[in-house]
């Protein structure tokens, strides 16, 4: 989209509305209010955002091992040698290390896979980080490896894709177990939920 | 008369994908109203309600509100996961590469009953029968089938040039021109290829067998790539793009031949 057609906005304005424009779930109107806040600023804290952004793309990388987002060769979690080198945790996002982290009650390492297979969207196995994982394990002491794609059919897919790879390897494979959320009802979930919930039911 | 604020359908969800903060816009195939696209509001929360009910190749019930651009999922009730098949790696690639031509071929706001029920049809066929070999026969009956509920059937019985009737011989078939060709014709076409008379008999068996009929069909493959080539050219052809999820399919059979698991190492260190 351009924004030729506002004829009180200056070149680097429109610019600038443009660029916000394509950032995901910003549409036109967003990306001006934003522009016309951005102005707003004082000079500092608009520079401030610039330079962030700049750094971000200049500093930060894949670290080599677990190919999380770091700006140091090995990221904390990889560097940190109290976590337990023979777990590892394979998950989709940067963001669903933050999750678990989250928790507390994971003191392995992770490997990070920057998507899932997506065949509608033609994400095969090679254009996600699934080499390095099978790479990684090649001559490593992992004893267990935990599947922590999202319970979706392509998160699912990517598990048994892993699975199927690795089926004679000796490595323990395990996934995070499936079924109700914490909040949800049981009235509404749908019969996979449920039958799967039932499967990894818990003694008391 | 006023069209109705809300109406429920049958479908079949195709595909679905992140919306702002945490919805979905789903596409489905409906029995009653052909393709939908409608947004589900809060999808992507873990306590929503849809969740679960609108994950793809999932038979559901819904209930659509009519929205301006976009329809909305107000309710949604599982009528068939498939479970047995989303736990097969092979056959949930072939229920995607299903998916993606019902996508392809299926129109908005335009019904064709026989599209969707020839899509569950396929869907339920798709996991290899106890002790069989996997098979990519289920899909080849769908690619044949897809084409014939669309209008677009290649004709297997005629020459698409002359229209004499095709004699046993080696023939060949055109997706452009829409079917076989007999060995006088040559028109001058690119995507001609090679047509074996068994190739031939086993598309018009194809035609003729509902999928859970069909008998065991000896196949090696020579005879499985002559299907292939012919049937996903034809669809390709009709449809002007590529079928995205054909490659993992490619990938998964390729891997099946080489059969790539982990390396010696790690293999050794299992010992």
């Amino acid at each position: 989209m351009t924004f030729e057609h506002l004829p009180a906005a200056s070149p680097s304005l429109t610019r600038l509305v443009e660029e916000l424009n394509k950032l995901p779930g910003i549409g036109p109107k967003s990306a001006q209010r934003l522009a016309y806040f951005i102005i707003r600023l004082p000079p500092e804290e608009a520079i401030a955002l610039a330079d962030a952004i700049t750094n971000v793309k200049q500093a930060v990388g894949y670290c080599q091992q677990c190919q999380n987002l770091a700006d140091v060769p090995l990221c904390p979690v990889c560097a940190d040698s109290r976590r337990r080198a023979d777990q590892l945790c394979v998950v989709e996002d940067p963001m669903d290390v933050l999750a678990l982290e989250r928790t507390h009650c994971y003191r392995g390492l992770y490997h990070v896979l920057h998507g899932v297979i997506s065949p509608l969207n033609g994400i095969g196995p090679e254009q996600i980080k699934i080499r390095e994982l099978f790479a990684r394990l090649e001559g490593s002491q992992v004893k267990e490896l935990i599947i922590a794609t999202n319970p979706t059919l392509e998160g699912e897919a990517t598990a048994m894709y892993i699975q199927r790879h690795l089926a004679s390897s000796g490595i323990k494979l395990s996934h995070l177990a499936r079924g109700l959320p914490v909040g949800g009802s049981l009235e509404y979930a749908d019969e996979l939920t449920l039958s799967r919930a039932f499967q990894g039911r818990q003694e008391l | 008369m006023p069209v109705p604020r809300t109406y429920r359908a049958e479908g079949l969800v195709l595909k679905h994908q992140p919306l702002g903060e945490a919805d979905l816009l789903v596409t489905c195939y409906t029995r009653e109203d052909g393709k939908v696209r409608a947004v589900a509001r809060g999808a992507r929360r873990p306590t929503s309600k849809l969740v679960g009910h609108l994950e793809p190749l999932t038979r559901v019930n819904l209930s659509l509100a009519r929205g301006r651009s976009l329809d909305q999922v107000t309710q949604a009730q599982v009528v068939d996961s498939f479970a047995a098949l989303k736990g097969n790696l092979s056959a949930v690639a072939k229920g995607i590469y299903v998916s993606e031509l019902v996508d392809g071929f299926g129109v908005e706001a335009s019904a064709n009953p026989a599209l969707y029920h020839l899509a569950l049809e396929t869907l339920a066929c798709l996991l290899p029968s106890d002790g069989q070999p996997e098979s990519e026969l289920p899909l080849r009956y769908f690619e044949l089938r897809l084409l014939e509920v669309s209008g677009l059937l290649p004709e297997l019985y005629y020459c698409v040039e002359c229209r004499q009737l095709i004699t046993p011989g080696d023939h060949r078939f055109s997706p452009n021109a829409g079917g076989t060709v007999c060995t006088q014709c040559a028109p001058p076409d690119a995507h001609l290829r090679p047509l074996s008379v068994r190739a031939l008999k086993v598309l018009r068996l194809l035609h003729r067998c509902p999928l859970a009929e069909l008998p065991p069909l000896p196949m090696d493959a020579g005879l499985a790539r002559e299907l292939k080539g012919s049937l996903a050219a034809t669809v390709e052809f009709w449809l002007d793009q590529r079928v995205k999820s054909s490659a993992f399919l490619e990938h998964l059979r390729r891997a099946a031949e080489t059969d790539t698991t982990l390396t010696p190492a790690a293999n050794a260190r299992a010992e």
